[in-house]
């Protein structure tokens, strides 16, 4: 095996974009959130039926147009989610979909036990192949998925972020077993937000940006500095800055002071994270994937319930528990929900049904809903936002989804809120649009509105904010005045995951002595 | 040739998808025009006349009151399989108040009601507190009502026409014979014949049903939580209390059917009111609603209702066998769900056109 060329040239989210991977070598990608790496491996490994471009792999051109046929390539994949099927065996996952058979077609249960106790040996776990995937931890399941990955003839593994939930004892383990495997020759594609780690395990990596191809480096000899400034190098012309300052004596409006939110499946934990945002400020949160910018908002929000957050939080002066959503906008909270579809939306039904919903009791009289004025004002409110729809009876559903965002955005503004929470507004939006929704921002702010911000696009936060905190594994690691942010000191700080750590371990430290 | 094609193409085009749209907009009522033309062509003069019609609903009223009460819960995305079982309890409740008690019916009522309420609202605890899926809740709950149904019985039907010492019937049995006893009208003289009272409670529990999920917050919130509960809940709809809310209405109006189905067969019987949940869900279902929640209309569940009612009228009028009638109304709610389907028009639309496109030139080769 010689090594393989790969371009993509025309793909909506990736364009152009060349990777050589040679065979024994770990090759790192590098990119912010929405760069296209995962797009990237998802081509890679067959995900997408269509692509442009070409794929190489050994020298000759192959067609990846499904995960099987990648698989028949030896292409492996592990994704950032895991993809076992939680109440099967092991066994039963590592080997899902190429079952050794008896040969009367049932299943051949005693080989299966062999093949995947050898697999599990290769990957370095000792487990019961009969066991349920459901009882084993998090780490475990992330080295089946990867036994599971081993049990075609591999050439090439891709590995959207393996480390993301494991600790460091299980990183180690992790990393020996890639270093075995490229002995083997096997090729590997490593995505991960952690610079240390990639120094360590990494032969060379490539920089991508906003679905293109910036430049490839041995990752030996790379410095830090210059992968964070090509993974941003992106020019702030196309934003105008906000015009107005916030006068840094304006009353502070929302203030959390030791917010910390406990651990659960599927989100991240908060510790001690303090923020404060003014009347008619823009407050930006960044940070990673993973970081908790999504939780600091839900846990304000009351998504989360009173019990799972703690710390304490006043809203306009007055001290607030975070209890329900329903209280929350009863306190003149308001949140725009990160994912439009599945938290914000009654996607089946009309526009004026979904603009109102939070605000009803605004409506009420006699017991009934007053239609006449609820659809005043939605007509107002659609109108004042420009949403771009057939009518305020038209199904959610149908529109674009910039004029979806708009709904929500309408949505919260109709239950008059005096905290805006808002977490990607601008996903899935196209470019006018987005333009509308960061003047709607300003003109909130102008006239008095808090606004807590959650972006993976840092030139829309550098353009829009007047104060960043960045948030990294839960904590705060930095927090920029609008002349001091950057894209590079963000970044920076997002992924200070060493630092945070060690504080952590001196806190812990720190708290055992005492 | 083809110009000519061309430029008739477009307002063929316009007046097709209006046509289309608005057969889509009546689909739901196809199915009860298409049974009444059924009716109406096979036994035109029993089929029409008001005695014919009032029993078929009335004898449905019953199961129609908790198919609203069903729909209301299939909002939320959930379902209420003990509705059955509520009724026969809340059947037994009333006809032993009667016949041991010699309560007073408008004392019978509201008590009934209470106590379907109670039971719904049990469900409702289960399937939010406790976590329960609603099938698996609703499913041990038809036992368990099922059971403290026979208990109470003692497995002996109860009859609801008390005879008193005089060997007639006593006020009480008199007046609740009004509750649905079949040639007892409400109103007589007043509204000549009268109205039967299972026919008019039914109407006026779907014309109140609807006017609650169309004007009110609280029908609002119904549809928020079946559409969307994330959503719904960070929107700040208190999804937990909108369902147990639910569920509760779900079995008082189990509760106001029982009398209703008591005093229909004139005896309470401890089996009253088996398998009555599948007619209400296929009333519900027929009517439009989906089980994924979000969708449907009590309205469409009183036209769902009527086909189901009418149908059944229609097969025994012409004498069809029980056994066929079943099948038959088991492809009814088949083909009713289809025809339901929003693109199912527009997709057999473009399919007739693709068809005539095809066949098209030689066509036009002819004619022209």
């Amino acid at each position: 095996m010689r090594g393989i060329g790969k371009t993509f040239p025309g793909v909506r989210a990736l364009s152009g974009v060349r990777l050589d991977v040679r065979a024994g070598e770990v090759h790192a990608l590098l990119g912010e959130n929405g760069a296209g790496k995962s797009t990237l491996c998802n081509v890679l490994s067959g995900a997408f039926g269509s692509y442009d471009g070409t794929v190489e792999l050994a020298g000759e051109p192959v067609a990846l147009h499904s995960p099987k046929e990648a698989r028949r390539l030896g292409i492996g994949m592990i994704h950032q989610e895991l993809t076992l099927v939680p109440d099967m065996s092991v066994a039963d996952n590592i080997l899902l979909g190429a079952e050794p058979r008896t040969r009367l077609g049932r299943v051949d249960a005693r080989r299966m036990r062999e093949r995947a106790a050898a697999l599990l040996g290769d990957v370095g776990l000792r487990l019961d192949p009969r066991q349920p995937v459901r009882q084993c931890r998090i780490a475990e399941q992330q080295l089946i998925e990867l036994a599971k990955a081993l049990s075609g003839d591999l050439r090439v593994l891709i590995m959207d972020e393996p480390t993301s939930a494991l600790a460091d004892t299980e990183v180690r383990r992790l990393f020996g077993v890639i270093r075995s495997l490229t002995a083997r020759g096997v090729a590997v594609v490593y995505i991960s937000h952690r610079l240390e780690e990639l120094a360590e395990i990494a032969d060379t990596v490539t920089v991508l940006r906003d679905g293109t191809y910036v430049g490839t480096r041995p990752m030996a000899g790379a410095d830090p500095a210059e992968l964070i400034g090509m993974m941003v190098g992106r020019p702030l012309g196309e934003l105008y800055p906000r015009p107005v300052s916030v006068a840094s004596d304006a009353p502070v409006r929302l203030r959390a002071e030791g917010l910390s939110l406990a651990a659960a499946a599927g989100r991240t934990a908060l510790s001690g994270v303090d923020l404060t945002v003014r009347t008619g400020e823009i407050v930006g949160l960044a940070g990673l994937m993973g970081a908790g910018r999504t939780e600091v908002l839900e846990a304000v929000y009351g998504a989360h319930g009173p019990r799972a957050v703690s710390g304490r939080i006043t809203v306009d002066g007055a001290a607030y528990r975070p209890r329900s959503p329903r209280w929350a906008i009863r306190h003149g909270l308001a949140m725009v929900a990160e994912d439009r579809k599945a938290q914000s939306l009654v996607l089946g039904n009309t526009v004026r049904f979904n603009a109102s919903l939070a605000a009803l009791a605004r409506f009420r009289r006699y017991g009934r809903v007053d239609r006449r004025a609820e659809g005043r004002a939605v007509d107002e409110q659609v109108a004042a936002l420009r949403v771009r729809t057939p009518g305020t009876q038209a199904v959610v559903g149908t529109l674009s989804g910039g004029n979806q965002q708009k709904v929500v955005l309408a949505k919260c503004l109709l239950t008059r809120p005096t905290v805006l929470l808002l977490d990607e507004p601008t996903r899935g939006v196209d470019v006018g649009a987005k333009a509308e929704i960061y003047a709607i921002c300003h003109r909130l702010a102008e006239q008095g509105t808090a606004i807590l911000m959650v972006s993976s696009e840092l030139p829309e936060l550098l353009a829009l904010c007047d104060r960043i905190v960045v948030l990294c594994e839960g904590r705060v690691t930095a927090e920029l005045d609008r002349d001091e942010a950057t894209q590079e000191r963000i970044l920076t700080a997002a992924m200070a995951r060493g630092t945070v750590l060690t504080r952590t371990a001196a806190g812990r430290a720190e708290g055992e002595t005492r | 040739m083809t110009g000519d094609a061309t430029a008739a193409g477009p307002t063929r085009v316009v007046g097709w998808r209006r046509a289309v749209s608005l057969l889509g907009s009546l689909q739901g009522y196809v199915g009860l025009v298409l049974v009444l033309a059924f009716g109406i062509v096979t036994r035109g003069d029993t089929f029409l006349s008001q005695a014919n019609l009032t029993n078929a609903v009335g004898a449905f009223a019953s199961r129609g009151i908790l198919a609203v009460g069903e729909t209301l819960v299939i909002l939320t995305a959930g379902i209420d399989l003990s509705v059955g079982s509520m009724l026969g309890l809340a059947s037994m409740v009333s006809a032993l108040m009667l016949a041991n008690q010699n309560l007073p019916p408008w004392l019978i009522l509201p008590a009934c009601m209470l106590c379907g309420a109670v039971m719904g609202l049990a469900n409702g605890i289960g399937t939010t507190w406790l976590r329960i899926q609603p099938f698996v809740m609703t499913l041990a709950t038809l036992s368990v009502f099922r059971g403290i149904d026979r208990q109470l019985s003692d497995n002996v039907s109860v009859g609801t026409q008390v005879a008193g010492p005089d060997g007639k019937l006593t006020g009480n049995a008199e007046e609740f014979q009004l509750f649905g006893t079949p040639g007892h009208n409400l109103f007589t003289g007043v509204l000549g014949a009268g109205v039967y009272y299972p026919v008019l409670a039914f109407v006026v529990v779907c014309v109140v049903g609807q006017l609650v999920l169309s004007q009110t917050r609280f029908g609002r919130h119904v549809y928020a939580v079946g559409g969307n509960e994330a959503a719904a809940r960070l929107s700040g709809v208190n999804t937990d209390r909108v369902k147990i809310a639910v569920f509760t209405l779900c079995g008082l109006l189990a509760g106001f059917a029982g009398p209703i189905d008591a005093a229909y067969s004139a005896s309470a019987d401890p089996l009253a009111g088996t398998s009555y949940e599948l007619d209400a869900i296929a009333a519900a279902v027929i009517g439009g609603a989906s089980l994924a929640g979000g969708r449907g209309s009590i309205v469409g569940t009183f036209v769902g209702a009527l086909i189901l009612t009418l149908l059944d009228n229609v097969l025994g009028l012409n004498a069809v066998s029980d056994n066929l009638q079943l099948i038959i109304k088991g492809c009814i709610v088949v083909v009713a769900v289809v025809l339901q389907r929003p693109d199912l028009l527009r997709g057999a639309a473009d399919f007739a056109r693709r068809v005539a496109r095809r066949g098209a030139p030689a066509r036009t080769g002819r004619s022209s």
